[in-house]
């Protein structure tokens, strides 16, 4: 089954952010040697919200730390931001995660930063130590937390946190924004002003963001939803499609005749 | 300026931080202590030589320290005085006597110096005037330290009591200090010393003492000496003869072994203190610190971060155990009243600092592996 842009018509004109071409990927070595990817082809134009589903161990995460450049790709070809990422060697694939921004189920803040400073960190990355804190400010007043800078995560709530965590994957104004169930740790009124926030940036922006994620309750941000089973990919379409397909009344029904 | 993680990781963790200073300053301080002993007892046993009115030292090639030396023939002290720049040429005899506590009936082994009366052998002030040279020319009459140890008996002048089956008295009182081969020690002319350590001649004595001119040149004075006098005696400046007795006791006694095991425990005992205290950090931040290598920074990055928080634990550490080990120096010379004189000096000031910031290094290096090997895919999951 291949899904590519051509596709997804609304975005064939814009250049990709993503493009997978036969990407598979193996766990172990030797007799242990596992596939976990079987031959991917997937466009990521820039712009789009792509929601990534799918059972657990079916991969997901898996191909996340490929396109972040988290690990090396061997078969195939991987093409992020331009950049063939197979084959790419240790020092580049740093470069690489330097345009990217990464925001995990875990806000993983150094407790020993202010919120501001651990938006900093990411600044001083590109060199820029002049207007570090004042890039850190403003990224942190977008995300509602012009009062919070100087907070510590130990008195922040679970939803600032996040929202810093993210202040610092943007800060930088990637091109492409990765994230594994950021709202995992939310509840649900925060979890929903996080997905809000991600697609307002990404279309004032032109981010590209790719979200992994089981919460349903967001899953209507995505201009797109891709499933991934058993390492293949198993469908690609848009949020209303995807929620057709998925009701569980005509699910129920097709059980009935079954 | 970047943001200084590691000062603030470290700061973040109060308790954790207090407790890698007190362990840092802990074993700074147990290094300090064990050299300023060592340092204490090789002054001790050298002391001797700073009080001896001499510029230059004859001494047999036997010999190994100031109590176990090998007689020579007392007219290489006559070719000596013959050189250009020697002002006086002096004999010292010495030997281990029994002396009888008059109280207990206890003998215990006396170190003795036997001098000429005439010479001016020894530079403490007590032993300059006539009446004490008076003193020493009377039959079976000696001085008897001061700092001897209490369990010779009593130290008054008259006092009487038995020495190697001899009677003798006490005739005045001096303080030198034993050092470390012997407890107590007593100063008698050569002609008492014949009287006590018969059949031993006069001609045979155990230290040759040169007093130099105020225009002559030590250690030129010293080769000069050397060249014109036979191998079976050893021709060493002051500070030659210092050097030679303390490598004696650090390298052939037990004495150093025990101080530097003492130093090496105590440089153990502190680096597993830091790397205990830094591979808790980093375990705990393990996540932050692969975030950080998702978004871009380079392993040398992260392994600057915990170089900087062992050499920030260092040096934190190492000024509150100088501060401690200058009290406690100071607590041990008054508590041995002077006997064991431990004192603090540059050179150990700068080596226990380099020895404390290789001490935390080590630590570092040894935990930052753990931080190079988080990895930044496992975060996502």
């Amino acid at each position: 089954m291949r899904l590519t842009a051509a596709e997804s018509p609304d975005f064939a004109d814009l250049a990709l952010a993503v493009q997978l071409r036969g990407l598979s990927y193996y766990f172990g070595q030797g007799d242990l040697r596992k596939q976990v990817l079987f031959d991917i082809d997937l466009d990521l134009p820039t712009g789009q919200i792509v929601i990534m589903t799918g059972p657990s161990g079916s991969g997901k995460t898996t191909l996340l730390t490929l396109i972040g450049a988290l690990r090396s790709a061997y078969q195939g070809s991987l093409r992020v931001l331009g950049q063939e990422l197979v084959g790419l060697g240790d020092r580049q694939r740093v470069q690489i995660r330097r345009n990217i921004g990464f925001i995990f189920q875990a806000h993983n803040l150094f407790e020993s930063l202010t919120a501001a400073q651990n938006v900093e960190m990411a600044v001083e990355l590109l060199g820029d130590f002049d207007t570090k804190r004042a890039k850190a400010v403003k990224v942190l007043t977008q995300l509602g937390l012009a009062d919070r800078v100087s907070y510590k995560p130990e008195a922040l709530s679970g939803g600032q946190k996040q929202r810093v965590a993210i202040a610092r994957a943007l800060v930088n104004q990637p091109r492409l924004i990765l994230a594994d169930e950021p709202t995992a740790a939310l509840d649900k009124k925060s979890g929903r002003d996080v997905v809000t926030l991600m697609q307002k940036l990404a279309k004032e922006q032109q981010r590209t963001i790719l979200m992994v994620t089981h919460d349903n309750r967001i899953l209507d941000v995505a201009d797109r939803i891709i499933d991934l089973v058993d390492g293949r990919l198993e469908s690609d379409q848009s949020f209303d499609s995807f929620g057709q397909s998925h009701d569980p009344q005509s699910r129920d029904r097709r059980t009935l005749i079954l | 300026m970047g943001i200084p993680l590691a000062w603030y990781n470290l700061l973040y963790e109060r308790t954790r931080l207090l407790v890698a200073i007190a362990g840092v300053a802990f074993a700074v301080l147990l290094i300090f202590m064990n050299l300023g002993f060592l340092g204490a007892l090789t002054t001790t046993a050298t002391h001797i030589y700073t009080q001896l009115n001499a510029d230059i030292f004859l001494i047999s090639p036997q010999s190994l320290e100031i109590s176990s030396t090998k007689p020579f023939p007392i007219e290489r002290l006559y070719q000596a005085a013959g050189i250009e720049g020697v002002e006086a040429a002096m004999p010292l005899y010495s030997d281990y006597m029994l002396w009888r506590n008059p109280e207990t009936r206890v003998s215990r082994a006396m170190f003795v110096y036997g001098i000429n009366p005439e010479d001016a052998v020894f530079l403490m002030p007590e032993l300059q005037t006539p009446q004490t040279q008076q003193t020493l020319r009377q039959p079976n009459v000696v001085l008897i330290d001061g700092l001897s140890r209490a369990e010779f008996g009593a130290q008054t002048t008259g006092l009487e009591t038995e020495a190697d089956r001899r009677q003798v008295s006490i005739g005045g009182q001096y303080v030198l200090g034993g050092g470390f081969a012997s407890d107590g020690t007593l100063i008698m002319s050569d002609q008492n010393f014949r009287r006590f350590f018969d059949p031993r001649p006069l001609n045979l004595i155990n230290l040759g003492l040169i007093k130099l001119a105020a225009t002559a040149e030590a250690e030129r004075t010293a080769v000069a000496l050397q060249a014109h006098l036979p191998e079976d005696v050893l021709v060493l400046t002051k500070a030659e003869i210092i050097a030679r007795d303390r490598a004696f006791w650090l390298q052939t006694t037990s004495i150093g072994f025990i101080f530097s095991l003492g130093v090496a425990v105590s440089f153990i005992v502190g680096t597993v203190i830091v790397y205990q205290i830094l591979y808790t950090d980093i375990r705990d931040h393990l996540p932050e610190y692969a975030t950080l290598k998702a978004m871009g920074y380079r392993n040398h990055y992260l392994f600057n971060v915990v170089l900087q928080e062992a050499l920030i634990l260092a040096v934190m550490g190492y000024v509150p155990g100088l501060l401690v080990a200058l009290g406690l120096y100071r607590l041990t010379v008054s508590a041995t009243a002077g006997s064991l004189p431990v004192s603090m000096n540059w050179g150990r000031v700068v080596f226990v600092l380099i020895l404390t910031v290789a001490m935390c290094s080590l630590s570092g290096l040894t935990s930052v592996r753990r931080a190079m090997r988080a990895d930044p895919a496992e975060v996502f999951s």
